[in-house]
Parts: C-alpha cells; sequence; structure tokens
C-alpha cells in the first residue's frame, strides 16, 4: 500500500527539521526563503529567492509550511506588479500540506493549508488559493483569481475542459471553478502528505 | 488502473443488497470512502445522492464577502460589490482607470492620480484583454459599479416581463401557498410557486393536466373553487421578437452571419448560456457578468432528517459545527496486489541499481501488475480501524449472482472465513512522526519476506498477514478461469463488531428492511455490515499476455 519512493541518498539534503531538498533543485537567495520542516524540494525546481522586495532590512520572499512538496521542474517566483510607479516584488506564502505537481509555474500570493495543484499548471501572479482547494492538471489560473476554500478549479484556453464531453468542444476559458470538494478533504490531504513524506525514503542499499 | 475498495450506499436500490458489480449502472451505488457520510441515529451510510442539501450561507467565490440571506435576491444571485466575470473568457475583470492626459499635469501625475485615477473607469481583463470600454461601458466613479450594472440587467425587456409575471401571480401565491399546504406534504418536490406554475399550465394547454401528477392530486378540488381567480396575463414582449437590439433569432442574425469574416466573431455557447436573458449573438456585444453567488451547503440525512453536515458559518472555514463522516465510523479499507507491487519494485530497483540480484517472478515483471486469466492471484485487504474501541471484522462474499447468468462465475474468490481484531485507533501514533522512519523500514522488510513466500510456494496468502497499530492486513486470492474478462470485481460483505456505547435501546426502529442486516444486537456488543465492491482491475486474456514478453 504505502510503496516507499526512493531516491538517491547522494541527491538530496536533508535539514534537521527535516526538510529535504535536491541538489539539482536552483535554489536563488535561499537566506530569503522558509521551508516549515518535512518539506520536500524535488529535483530541477527553482525558487527564486532572490526577487525580493526593494528596501533595507531582511524580507521573507518565499515561505511554505510544513508536509509541502515542490515537484519535479516546478518554478516559484514571487508575483511582481508596478504600484503608484514603482515596480516591485511581493512575498509569497505558501501553507502546510500543500502539493504542487511536476512542471508547474506558481506567481500566487497566497496559498492556504492542505492545498494540491495538479502537474502542468499555472498559477498567475497575486492569486489567492484558499484552505483544501485543489487545482486540477493542466490548468491555468489567470492573475488575481481569488479561488475558494474547498473548490476544484479547472481548464486552461485551448485546451479541451474536463467538462466538454465532446472531443471537438473547444474550450476558450481559463481554470475556473468545477464542483466543491468533498467535507474529509483537509483530513485526506493531511494523510497523503504525511504518508508521501515517510514513503519519500533513500535507497535502502546504500546505507 | 490501480485496484481500489468503493463503498455501498443502498439508497438506490429496493433490496438490501448491492447491485452485482458488472452491471455499469452498479457504478452509481458505490462511492469512495471520504464521500460518504454517516448517520448515528438511523446508523447508516449515507452518500452525495441521498442526502437534503440545504443552504447555509451565502459568499461570492472572488471578494469572499458574505452576503446575507435577505439581499442575495435583491440583488439576484450575483455579488453586488466590485466582482465581474470577464464575458469572454470568464476571469476576474479589475478596475481600471484611464491613462493620465499627456500634457500639462504629466509631471505630478506618478502621485496625484495614484489613489483614484483619471475618470472615466472601465473594467479590464488582465487574461484576455477584453475591456468593457469595448462595448461602451465606463464609469464615472470606481465603486459601486455592481449597482450601475444591475440597472442595465433590470432594465432588459426580459427581466422587466419576469417582474410584472412575478406581480400578477402574487396574489394567486399567497392565496394558494395556505390551501396547497396538504398536498405538499404528499409530495416533496412542491412548493407554491411550482404548484401555481403547474396548473397554470394545466389550465391553459388542453390535455396537460392528466399528465401532471400534481394536477391529479388536486384537480377536483382546483376545478370548481380556483379556475377563475387569475386573469388571462397579457405579454408585453412577443416570444422570439423580444427587444429589438439584443435578443438574436431571425433575419438579423441569418444577416449578421451572411457578412462573417471569422468565427470568432461569433459569442460561443458557453460564453453566451451564462446569462439571464437572450442576449446576442456577436462576440463583440458582450456584457460583463456580476459574478454569481456560490453557497455553503449543510447536509441531512434523508430519512431522520438529523444534520450530517453543518459548516462553519464564516465562509472561508473549512471547518464544520457538524461532520458526521463514514470514514469516522467505518474502516478503510485499501486493496493491493503484492505481485504487482513487487513488479513495480523490481523495475525500481533495477532501473535505480542498475542491476537486481535475482529475478523470481520475470513473467510478472513484463506484465507489471495485470491479471492474466487462468491464473491464481493472492491480494491483500489492508483494513484501518478509526474508532477508540478494538473492533472484530468478518469478510463475507456477497452471492447475489443471479440465477439466469450461467457464464458468470470468471473468477473464484477466497477470503478469510475467521473474524479478525483490528486494534483500537490512538491519537497517540500520529505523533510518533520521528519514529517513522525506522518503523516503515521494518515494514518494508516484513512486506518483501511476505512477498518472497508468495513468489515461492505461496503459503499463507488467505489470512491475516499482518498486526500493526490500527491496521491489520489480511490476505485474499482469486482464482481466474480462462475465459475470465473484464474487470474482477467483486462485492464483499463486511461486518464488524464494536462496543456499543449507548447500551439504551432507543434504536430498536432503526431495523428498516433495507438495512437490516445493520444490527444483530449481543449484549454490550453492536455489529454494523455494509457492503463494498473490491476492484482488482482488469484481467488480461491468456493469448494477449503470451505476445507481450516476446
Amino acid at each position: 500500500m504505502d510503496m516507499p519512493i526512493y531516491y538517491t541518498r547522494a541527491e538530496y539534503i536533508e535539514t534537521d527539521t527535516g526538510n529535504k531538498v535536491s541538489r539539482r533543485a536552483t535554489i536563488a537567495g535561499p537566506q530569503n526563503i522558509i521551508l516549515g520542516g518535512k518539506t520536500i524540494i524535488s529535483s530541477g525546481a527553482i525558487i527564486r529567492g532572490d526577487l525580493r522586495r526593494t528596501g533595507p532590512g531582511h524580507a521573507v520572499v518565499i515561505s511554505l509550511g510544513r508536509y509541502c512538496l515542490i515537484g519535479e521542474g516546478c518554478v516559484m517566483r514571487p508575483p511582481y506588479k508596478t504600484y503608484r510607479g514603482n515596480f516591485n516584488y511581493y512575498p509569497m506564502k505558501i501553507g502546510d500540506h500543500v502539493h504542487v505537481g511536476a512542471n508547474t509555474i506558481v506567481e500566487a500570493a497566497t496559498i492556504g493549508n492542505h492545498v494540491e495543484i495538479g502537474k502542468n499548471c499555472v498559477i498567475g501572479k497575486f492569486t489567492i488559493i484558499k484552505d483544501c482547494a485543489k487545482i486540477a492538471d493542466n490548468t491555468v489560473i489567470p492573475p488575481n483569481t481569488v479561488v475558494p476554500a474547498l473548490a476544484l478549479f479547472a481548464g486552461s484556453p485551448g485546451k479541451h475542459s474536463v467538462r466538454a464531453v465532446n472531443e471537438d468542444m473547444k474550450v476558450t476559458f481559463a481554470g475556473q471553478y468545477v464542483e466543491d470538494l468533498p467535507e474529509s478533504t483537509q483530513e485526506m490531504a493531511e494523510a497523503y502528505t504525511k504518508q508521501y513524506y515517510t514513503r519519500f525514503q533513500p535507497l535502502p542499499n546504500e546505507r | 488502473m490501480a485496484p481500489n475498495v468503493e463503498y455501498y450506499c443502498p439508497c438506490l436500490a429496493a433490496s438490501p443488497h448491492p447491485p452485482p458489480p458488472h452491471l455499469p449502472s452498479s457504478s452509481f451505488s458505490f462511492h469512495p470512502l471520504h464521500s460518504l457520510f454517516f448517520c448515528e441515529e438511523c446508523d447508516a451510510v449515507r452518500c452525495n445522492r441521498c442526502v437534503m442539501v440545504e443552504v447555509s450561507g451565502y459568499y461570492c467565490p472572488n471578494c469572499l464577502f458574505e452576503v446575507p440571506s435577505a439581499s442575495v435576491r435583491a440583488e439576484k444571485n450575483r455579488c453586488a460589490r466590485n466582482c465581474f466575470h470577464c464575458p469572454n473568457c470568464r476571469n476576474t475583470l479589475t478596475v481600471v482607470a484611464s491613462d493620465p492626459p499627456e500634457d500639462a499635469d504629466a509631471r505630478m501625475s506618478p502621485i496625484v492620480s495614484t489613489t483614484l485615477g483619471e475618470p472615466p473607469f472601465f473594467l479590464y481583463c488582465n487574461h484576455c484583454r477584453w475591456d468593457s470600454a469595448e462595448v461602451g461601458i465606463i464609469f464615472e466613479k470606481p465603486t459601486g459599479l455592481a449597482a450601475q450594472l444591475q440597472k442595465y440587467e433590470d432594465s432588459a425587456p426580459e427581466s422587466l416581463e419576469f417582474e410584472r409575471l412575478k406581480e400578477h401571480f402574487e396574489p394567486y401565491l399567497r392565496a394558494s401557498s395556505s390551501s396547497a399546504l396538504p398536498a405538499a406534504s404528499h409530495h416533496i418536490h412542491t412548493n407554491p410557486i411550482t404548484a401555481a406554475a403547474a396548473s397554470a399550465l394545466a389550465r391553459d394547454i388542453p390535455g396537460v393536466g392528466k399528465y401532471s401528477a400534481l394536477a391529479r392530486n388536486r384537480i377536483g378540488r382546483e376545478k370548481s373553487t380556483q379556475k377563475q381567480e387569475i386573469p388571462d396575463y397579457k405579454p408585453r414582449v412577443e416570444v422570439g421578437a423580444a427587444s429589438g437590439l439584443s435578443a438574436g433569432g431571425g433575419e438579423a442574425d441569418v444577416e449578421y452571419m451572411r457578412h462573417l469574416e471569422m468565427d470568432s466573431e461569433v459569442a460561443t455557447l458557453e460564453q453566451r448560456w451564462g446569462n439571464s436573458w437572450v442576449s446576442s449573438l456577436r462576440t463583440a456585444d458582450l456584457k460583463p457578468m456580476r459574478i454569481p453567488l456560490q453557497a455553503k451547503k449543510s447536509k441531512r440525512c434523508p430519512s431522520c432528517r438529523h444534520i450530517l453536515i453543518k459548516p462553519e458559518q464564516k465562509a472561508q472555514s473549512v471547518r464544520y459545527k457538524i461532520k458526521l463522516v463514514a470514514a469516522n465510523y467505518l474502516p478503510a479499507i485499501s486493496v493491493s496486489l503484492p505481485h504487482a507491487q513487487a513488479a513495480l519494485e523490481m523495475m525500481k530497483r533495477s532501473t535505480a541499481l542498475s542491476k537486481s540480484a535475482s529475478v523470481p517472478g520475470d513473467e510478472h515483471g513484463a506484465a507489471a501488475g495485470t491479471l492474466l486469466a487462468g491464473k491464481t492471484y493472492a491480494f491483500h485487504l489492508a483494513f484501518t480501524n478509526p474508532l477508540y474501541d478494538p473492533i472484530q471484522v468478518r469478510l463475507k462474499k456477497a452471492q447475489v449472482m443471479p440465477a439466469g447468468e450461467a457464464r458468470r462465475p470468471a473468477f473464484q474468490v477466497n477470503l478469510p472465513s475467521a473474524a479478525f481484531p483490528i486494534a483500537a485507533f490512538a491519537e497517540a501514533w500520529e505523533y510518533e512522526d520521528d519514529e517513522e522512519d525506522v518503523f516503515a523500514l521494518e515494514e518494508e522488510d516484513m512486506e518483501m519476506d511476505g512477498m518472497g513466500r508468495d513468489g515461492r510456494g505461496r503459503a499463507r496468502t488467505v489470512g491475516i498477514l499482518e498486526k500493526r497499530a490500527n491496521v491489520t492486513v489480511v490476505g485474499g486470492e482469486v482464482i481466474l478461469t480462462k475465459e475470465a474478462r473484464g474487470n474482477a470485481k467483486f462485492n464483499m460483505l463486511v461486518s464488524y463488531t464494536y462496543r456499543s456505547d449507548d447500551p439504551e435501546p432507543a434504536d430498536d426502529e432503526m431495523a428498516t428492511p433495507s438495512r437490516g442486516h445493520a444490527s444483530s444486537r449481543a449484549p454490550d456488543m453492536k455489529t454494523f455490515s455494509f457492503y463494498t465492491v473490491v476492484d482488482l482491475g482488469p484481467v488480461v486474456p491468456r493469448d494477449e499476455s503470451r505476445v507481450d514478453p516476446d
């Protein structure tokens, strides 16, 4: 049932709090990144902690909670805008038990707890994703979208929507609300992310 | 597809037994455990199809404002703040100010104009770059836009017509709501409005009356009393020829289509059908829409009306005041095929280490977890106990195969016949995070031993295989005949015995026939039974698999 997911010991650095960070991930500006513990950064991921707010002092650019997973080839990049004539980056905050699928690009402002984001998604600038929401694979969430709690969002312009029964039905809409998730989503996400962390272990023969 | 287990909800069936799993329709009766509810009063499983859903609060999915239900109707179920859908791509629109004029005050503009910006304001889509100036919607102030847009909506001829219709029927509704009550109690779906509409329909169109169950109920009464009460309604909008400029149909549209150059000039159905009223065919005429509200829902048991789900008032809270989900009552079952796992393991190891020591199940590796017809496979069922008391579980294969089907027993399933215990769930295990690593390793070693045994002699495949914490793994066996096709799916009756918390005999009346098997009470112990369907995955015919390894 809980089959282990093996990695080669040499590839991952494990911190005191149990974070596992691939040596093949690009972590820019690590002093501006907070990992909550037991969070996995997979190989090929890019985390842009260097895109910080201009101004003096210490700034947290990206903070991740506990039991998160940043999939292979993900790009985590803080959102930016020009406000009152000044170009600036804004911090990105991600809660606990958040899984981000492979090759997804995230420029969200806030992601709550127990959120699952699929593979190959684009999460637009300043998106706010509330607790227990889910983004299906291959979804494009436009900038400034709000994803309410316990909602499933899917859809991508130019692609076939999950709702399109007819293959010829092209959908021009970007990611939007599809349905409500079950009431026990929180427990499921928590169990899944914890289990994933337990399964993620070095190849035993190397010890 | 991975093997899985789904749970049965008896709401669709007349008999207490679930439909045979090979019928396609049976999938409507089985649900994943996490989507089911459990009514403590009835001692029964409930699913999303049978629960009664009530709105417990409205909110805007964009600004997350909780809308009091009093204003929901006045605002026509859409957000009355500054939330708009792009008519083109459904993204959220933002309010944008016009560019400041380039002349005299250009120097000071970055500071001054930022608070409000220059009028006129318009709505702009960050995703597809649509803007409301294209369709001539501009605003003098950046606030209260919804009210201004709603004025447009409300002045649509269809909207006015609808208002007039409502006004027209109002006295009748008020009169019938009192008299219709006895009838409504029979018929759950009847409310005064549908009753009024149905009886009006029955009166106006000859012959409809006798097909409407509702009208049949009450026809005797109505014929005499209410027939003459409502005067005829004179519509002010002719059907079809509605409103000159927007609503389509007829010559104008044909003429328009004749001169099309791009198909994108015509708005897609998806772009139009969210509108309240008939709108123009042209993409260029699409109007921004106020965002429809969403609701938080509470759910009730259909038979006893007790609340199963009651969300917290706050719109974005994911907590519940009441949450009776089946996962807290029924043991969770997960099924796995050890031979498939062994094969996967083997492949992983061999790719990771570039060579593996020995390959006992070579053909297994090639087929990677598929079931070959004519073979026997072991499968594991892991039961997880969510209760704070230990339980005893007994499994039984449900034999509800209809007698008529001769070719059906394409496979035979052996399950452990003796009852087996599962230890109680203890919160403490949740916190053993640090030891989990060691634990997982041990567990894995054990599992590998088990696999070795399976591979060699199939010693002990049926029975209890493993016990740890609140999980017990039992083994079963499926014997496929040579003619087996489709998915190896079977219904399984799971009964578990637990210590009852409430010894009072209050729940005797619960033994309704549909779930009569739910209760056979020992002095202090209670037994609950439920059906599941176990899907072990598709069976591959023999010949095909022969081709594969070659």
